[in-house]
């Protein structure tokens, strides 16, 4: 098992991902952008958030996350939050 | 042939198999009365699965009933519903095909959005899942889109065009609209038409799971707090027929289908257009030589997904103007499901019903009102309704859209 991502590893990399999908430069990313300000529409939105599972290994719930209008910072608090139950236990990973 | 005017279309016999079981008549008084289909997944996978409910056809329906041990294995889930569905429509239409050679003069459209995913599922886990080198030797037979079709005409001798028509949900609506015109065009006197689906295999629902469109709760069409689809499957198989040859040898008809528009929205793969459903909408008025004001219902295609229903709205209001504030608008997929290419067909039995019975059907789990979604959606229980004519909506990912008019016999 590798060591804990830090919140600024997970940040940079979901960065890394939203920029290669919205083809944009990471650089220009902020936390408080939504998708749909970077010009991410809904089927690209349900891309990216397939690219971050995949990339972290985790699965983001169904509900309760609207990936047009939260910001870059939720899907980076979601990513935390996957990562810490997935370490907790593989029940709590489901 | 009649002069003046091309052919009209009655609907003579209809068939259906749903979350309510076998039998359009089941399927009618079910959602007449608000009763739900919906209900936990049942799935050998259902344990890795995140979606957890579906309308699905009972355990009851059972395939050794209705097919020989020469027959079954021939058959996908598939092609099971809609030969079930077409023997109840074609009964009930009282038709012999063996006198006169109407057979030879009977078409067969089935719509279905994804054919036998049942043996491509099951074969496919053989082939990657299990390395076996040898498939059944009717995975081709059973899994093609064709098979429901060729089953239904081979099962009852129909020997005029036959074909299947996919386009996702609204698969059963292009097949009738196909159908209609095989008879308006001559080709046909008539023709056995409808739509089926049985979708729910652990790959398919994976991949609806990954489009996060499901909702984990239920299906609440036009419903603030709708959370988006939930799958079903089924089929419905209706009867079409010339309506001068219904007449002639005074067949019970059920309506006229009296028109259908089709367009697409060529915009997003899956971002619903107001303008594009209108413009089915409109056509199929048109072709039925209805005005708006005729309209006193409209089967919505309302899926519970965002999207769809506030969109829907909007295209409803576009085509009807200030009519649509007088509509009945329902979707009942809240209770029988989007059973995919099935589900336009499921929706014209509701159509047809209640166009019979002066009742319309309710739309269920409407229980927040949504200020995007401001027509009537008869929320909770039918409504005793003096109907003349119908539509029928169905609205398919990829921007296609096909509506049906239907008029009360």
């Amino acid at each position: 098992m590798n060591a804990p991502l830090s919140d600024a590893d997970i940040q940079s990399q979901v960065f890394g991902i939203i920029a290669k999908q919205a083809k944009i430069d990471a650089a220009t990313l902020k936390p408080e952008s939504t998708l749909k300000d970077l010009g991410v529409a809904s089927l690209d939105a349900i891309e990216v958030i397939f690219d971050i599972e995949e990339h972290f290994d985790v699965t983001f719930p169904d509900q309760g996350t609207n990936f047009d209008t939260d910001t870059v910072q939720h899907l980076i608090d979601a990513v935390r939050s996957a990562l810490d139950a997935k370490a907790a236990g593989p029940e709590a990973a489901a | 042939m009649s002069a003046g005017g091309p052919r009209r279309v009655a609907i003579t016999g209809m068939g259906a198999v749903s979350a309510f079981g076998e039998g359009a008549g089941t399927l009618w008084r079910n959602l007449r009365d608000g009763n739900g289909g919906i209900r936990p997944l049942r799935h050998e996978d259902a344990g890795r699965l995140r979606v957890r409910i579906a309308a699905q056809v009972p355990e009851s329906f059972d395939p050794a009933a209705h097919f020989d041990e020469r027959t079954l294995p021939l058959l996908d889930r598939n092609a099971q519903f809609a030969l079930v569905a077409a023997t109840e429509a074609i009964a009930q239409s009282g038709l012999d095909f063996a006198a006169n050679g109407l057979g030879q003069r009977t078409a067969v459209v089935v719509g279905t959005g994804v054919g036998g995913e049942t043996t491509q599922d099951e074969q496919s886990r053989r082939l990657y899942g299990e390395n076996a080198s040898r498939l059944h030797p009717l995975t081709i037979v059973r899994l093609m889109t064709n098979a429901s079709a060729s089953q239904i005409s081979i099962a009852h001798g129909l020997r005029g065009p036959a074909f299947c028509v996919a386009s996702a949900c609204a698969s059963s609506n292009h097949a009738i609209a196909q159908a209609a015109q095989l008879i308006r065009g001559g080709l046909a006197e008539v023709a056995i038409a409808g739509g089926t689906e049985a979708c729910l295999s652990y790959g398919a629902l994976r991949a609806w799971e990954a489009m996060r469109v499901l909702a984990d709760d239920t299906c609440r069409p036009f419903s603030a707090n709708r959370r988006g689809l939930v799958l079903g499957e089924g089929a419905g198989i209706f009867v079409l027929e010339a309506m001068e040859h219904a007449r002639a040898r005074g067949a019970g008809i059920l309506a006229e289908l009296a028109g259908a528009g089709m367009s697409a929205d060529a915009s997003d793969i899956v971002a619903p257009s107001a303008e594009g459903a209108a413009a089915a909408m409109a056509q199929a008025l048109a072709e039925a030589g209805l005005a708006p004001q005729d309209v006193g219902y409209v089967n919505a295609h309302g899926t519970g997904t965002p999207a769809n229903d506030a969109t829907e709205t909007r295209a409803i209001r576009l085509a009807f103007g200030p009519h649509a504030d007088r509509l009945a608008v329902s979707s009942t997929k809240s209770m029988h499901g989007h059973a995919l290419g099935a589900s336009g067909a499921l929706e014209l039995v509701a159509v047809v019903s209640a166009l019979r019975e002066g009742v319309v059907p309710p739309t269920a789990n409407l229980d927040r009102p949504d200020p995007a979604c401001d027509l009537d959606y008869v929320p909770g229980t039918a409504r005793a309704l003096e109907l003349h004519a119908a539509l029928s909506n169905s609205f398919a990912f990829g921007g296609l859209n096909a509506v049906l008019a239907l008029r009360r016999a």
